[in-house]
């Protein structure tokens, strides 16, 4: 096996035939915890074809999908970033752009969708609602798919415009830039959700839910609190 | 024992002289249906489409009770994108409802706005000015535009015609410019108020929509030239999905739908708004209520839409564009800037909201899916007690089964298409 | 400043004040019960049924609202719909307004007539210890849908409805009825518990009645888990689910 890696003080290029492995760490060679130069290289080519060459998975469910459509469209042309080709399956997908409000009745379908993507796989949260659950605080809506799908990028806006969708999507191609796909730790990863329920613990859930934001206690909209000297016969308790 | 009713596809085809297929009939086999032993038929299938699905136009789940490639039974399920407006307009002021309307049909936001805050001065018996009721024509008949462009595009891309897809949406990126220019976003327009508009037209305005006009119609005959009187098209979209008259009306129906039935109903002609009586266009009324006459419906809609724009580009007059009352108008921003008293005005205005008589008001306009309600109900307050909307889409969807049982497969996704179905409607 | 300072004693006093009561010409108060404008239908329905209405409304300038006890609903609707000089063949919405407070339930049935360009708009008054009304499925198909949202939004029960089950929320939801002016507007569970609810369910394992009776005739076995039986706080009249 010539490709075994270097110590970390040899530094790129230099290549140890034969050099003692550190006590405990794995066999060598390309998937070895070392990075090396030609780890690196190869790294690079793996995600530079990772990268342009994304295949998403359209989930859009309201306003958002429809601005995502008009990303693929002509005019804000999806296709220049190699990701003309909509994958409908999420079997062939590796990056689902989940556009839209989603309700806890559509939570399910969406956990399901991620966990047959096969990995590696990314996730872009479109829009206020998927984010965050937007203007939609009530008893129905998931107040932000980061609480059922873990989330690499969030691209806020309602819905965002097509430029901002792209820059979600760059920021993506950053992200795998930077990932180290040979590595041990990376290939040896497995993304599992839990069986049933959030990947996250209840009272993280709890919080990300949670009414934010400066206003929430003063203005009447949040339905929080009823605010001002004159209590009308309008302002409802939430 | 199962019954089977067999259709014979393109039998006796009409052929115009020049031997192009004009029209070709869908006609169920001559005699009576004829019962198959169930050990010929073979098991049925329950299979399940969606709600993540390209063809649904939304989270849309269907549930096929399939006989090999024919719907025995469908069950749709819906409910996968309810966001509570309704109960969510009961905590906002009649104002900050109108974000919410575009969130609910965001294929033809201005409809939904323009509806609404119809609904709400009808209320408060606000009549708006002039330049409002001409501007908000303008608005929604770009939007019905807008809507059956989409229509057209996705239906043509379920059925397999890629390209008009293409040209359709390139048409829809004008409008997405226009609607930017005069209320700042592509989709969530959010441009009406009580009493008027968010702003007035911006200059120039006026005349990007008349060169989207005039670019549009040659579009719109080119994508005729495609469709019309193609024999693919014709195939599938001829005698599919039939509703007869009396059941389109007894469903519910509206809009083209109801129109291609031969039902001649347009809120526009029968309850006349914002001077409508007074524009000179037509309704196109089908007659077999299949989704080929729905098509023709919706392409003449468009044709008659932009007469409808170009007339009321030309009677445009000046003037305000809000109604001149401080109890629902803000002040303008050079008087709220410079003056205290207006300072004071607005303040009132937006932190305690506008106030509606007790009362309630069901009213409704002909939206590009068909019959958009708005049903406000009020007790004095700055907000409503009950917000209905009443989503032309919930209604049209629940005829769905009535169309396709005992049509094929492929005719399941033709027939959704046809329907014009946006999901934010129907689950609200 | 003077004329800044008018404008904002008019507005200031207005938005106190209020819009006055709504009327579409704009001439001030609607005119007293019993000199309300005429209706064809309103006048002949009191001569059909006489106690039958119980009263007549005008809002909104335009709008004419008919009240009938919830019991002779299906009659008074048949009525409508049959007799070829008021024939309502449409209905145009069927919705429920709750007021809150105790107050009774309004079913508000919006109607129009095609062939004689008529609106009517029908209530019936339910209390909310009792909140059954007959169904107009038969009557009009489009009220199928439409019940059922009422159902699952308000909790009133349409007898005689074929297939009267919730529509717009999950089988499996427990919190009560959403438009309920009782039912906060984030719902009754923390979202943690909503979330696990939510992921708990296996849309697949949930069929309605409708397709288990296809599964039924088709002679297929299905497990315990798939057969949908009436879920806590489905209900009528139980606001909260137990859990």
């Amino acid at each position: 096996m010539g490709l075994t890696s270097g110590s970390p003080d040899t530094g790129a290029g230099a290549v140890v035939q034969g050099g003692a492995e550190p006590e405990g760490a794995p066999q060598g060679g390309v998937f070895s915890a070392q990075p090396s130069f030609l780890t690196t290289r190869l790294d690079a080519v793996v995600n530079w074809a990772r990268q342009n060459s994304l295949w998403p998975m359209p989930f859009g469910t309201a306003c958002c999908a429809i601005e995502m459509m008009a990303t693929a469209a002509a005019r804000y042309d999806l296709a220049r970033f190699g990701m003309e080709r909509m994958s409908f399956s999420p079997r062939q997908a590796d990056l689902l752009i989940c556009a839209g409000r989603v309700s806890y009745k559509m939570a399910p379908v969406l956990r399901r969708i991620w966990e047959q993507m096969p990995s590696p796989k990314w996730a872009i949260s479109m829009g206020a609602c998927a984010s965050s659950g937007g203007v939609f605080d009530v008893y129905s809506m998931v107040q932000g798919i980061d609480t059922i799908i873990p989330v690499d990028v969030y691209v806020p806006g309602c819905p965002p415009r097509p430029e901002g969708l792209i820059y979600g999507i760059l920021m993506i191609q950053e992200k795998i830039r930077q990932s180290a796909p040979t590595s041990q730790d990376e290939w040896n990863a497995v993304d599992a959700l839990p069986e049933a329920g959030s990947h996250l613990p209840t009272g993280v859930v709890n919080h990300l839910s949670a009414p934010f934001g400066n206003s929430t206690n003063q203005n009447r909209a949040s339905g929080l609190v009823s605010t001002g000297a004159v209590v009308r016969v309008s302002d409802r308790r939430p | 024992m199962l019954k089977r009713v067999v259709y014979n596809v393109l039998r006796n085809p009409e052929l115009a002289p020049g031997g192009s297929l004009v029209h070709a009939p869908v006609v169920p086999v001559q005699g009576e249906a004829y019962e198959v032993h169930e050990d010929i038929a073979g098991e049925h299938m329950l299979i399940n489409i969606g709600p993540q699905h390209p063809a649904t136009h939304g989270v849309l789940r269907l549930v096929l009770e399939l006989d090999g490639e024919t719907v025995v039974r469908c069950i749709p399920h819906i409910g996968y994108l309810h966001s509570s407006f309704e109960k969510l307009g009961e905590y906002r002021d009649w104002n900050q409802i109108v974000p919410l309307t575009d969130r609910m049909d965001y294929l033809a936001p201005l409809i939904y706005n323009c509806a609404y805050a119809m609904a709400v001065e009808k209320l408060m018996g606000i009549e708006v000015t002039e330049r409002c009721k001409v501007v908000r024509v303008i608005c929604m008949e770009m939007d019905r535009i807008f809507s059956h462009l989409l229509w057209l595009g996705t239906t043509a891309i379920d059925l397999g015609a890629f390209t008009v897809f293409l040209y359709t949406f390139q048409q829809r990126e004008k409008v997405y410019d226009l609607h930017e220019r005069f209320t700042g976003a592509r989709i969530t327009t959010s441009s009406t108020r009580i009493g008027g508009m968010m702003a007035d037209l911006p200059p120039g305005w006026i005349g990007q929509l008349q060169e989207f006009l005039d670019n549009f119609v040659p579009v719109l005959d080119e994508v005729e030239t495609l469709l019309t009187n193609n024999a693919i098209w014709i195939g599938r979209t001829q005698g599919v999905g039939e509703i007869s008259a009396a059941d389109a009306v007894n469903f519910g129906l509206s809009g083209p739908n109801l129109r291609a039935s031969g039902v001649d109903y347009d809120i526009r002609k029968d309850r006349p708004y914002y001077d409508y009586e007074t524009y000179d266009f037509d309704v196109p009324v089908g007659e077999h209520g299949d989704i080929y006459d729905r098509y023709l419906c919706r392409m003449e809609e468009m044709r008659q839409s932009v007469s409808l724009l170009r007339q009321a580009i030309e009677r445009l007059p000046g003037g305000p564009i809000n109604v001149d009352d401080p109890r629902v108008i803000l002040p303008t921003k050079t008087a709220a800037m410079n003056d205290m008293e207006s300072m004071i005005h607005h303040f009132k205005v937006v932190m305690e909201g506008v106030r509606a008589p007790v009362g309630e008001s069901w009213f409704s306009v002909e939206s590009s899916k068909g019959e958009l309600g708005m049903y406000v109900v009020s007790d004095g307050g700055a907000k409503p007690v009950r917000w209905r909307v009443r989503g032309p889409s919930f209604i049209n969807i629940a005829a769905l089964p009535h169309m396709i049982e005992g049509a094929l497969l492929s005719d399941v996704i033709a027939v959704n298409a046809s329907l014009d179905i946006v999901l934010g409607e129907i689950d609200r | 400043m003077t004329a800044g300072g008018d404008a904002f004693r008019q507005g200031a006093e207005g938005l106190e004040r209020g819009p006055l009561p709504s009327d579409a010409g704009g001439e001030g108060a609607a005119p007293p019960a019993g000199e309300l404008p005429p209706h064809p239908s309103v006048d002949a329905l009191r001569e059909e049924f006489g106690a039958g209405v119980l009263r007549h409304e005008l809002v909104a300038g335009d709008e004419h609202i008919v009240y009938v006890p919830p019991a002779h609903n299906v009659e008074v609707l048949t009525w409508l719909r049959d007799t070829p000089a008021h024939r309502y063949d449409f209905l145009q919405d069927l919705t429920a307004v709750d007021y809150g407070g105790g107050r009774p339930i309004q079913v508000v049935y919006q109607l129009w007539s095609i062939p004689n360009r008529l609106n009517l708009r029908v209530k019936c008054e339910l209390p909310l210890h009792a909140l059954e009304i007959e169904t107009v499925y038969y009557l009009w198909r489009a009220a199928d849908w439409l019940e059922r949202e009422v159902f699952d939004m308000f909790g009133v029960v349409f007898t005689g409805h074929p297939d009267l089950r919730r529509i717009l929320m999950p089988y499996n939801y427990a919190e009560g009825h959403p438009l309920r002016k009782d039912f906060p507007l984030r719902g009754r569970f923390s979202r943690a518990e909503q979330t696990r609810r939510a992921l708990s369910m296996k849309t697949e394992d949930h069929y309605s009645p409708q397709e288990l009776e296809l599964a039924h005739a088709l002679g297929q076995a299905l497990p315990e888990v798939m057969v949908e039986g009436p879920v806590q706080g489905d209900a009528p009249g139980i606001g909260i689910g137990a859990g």
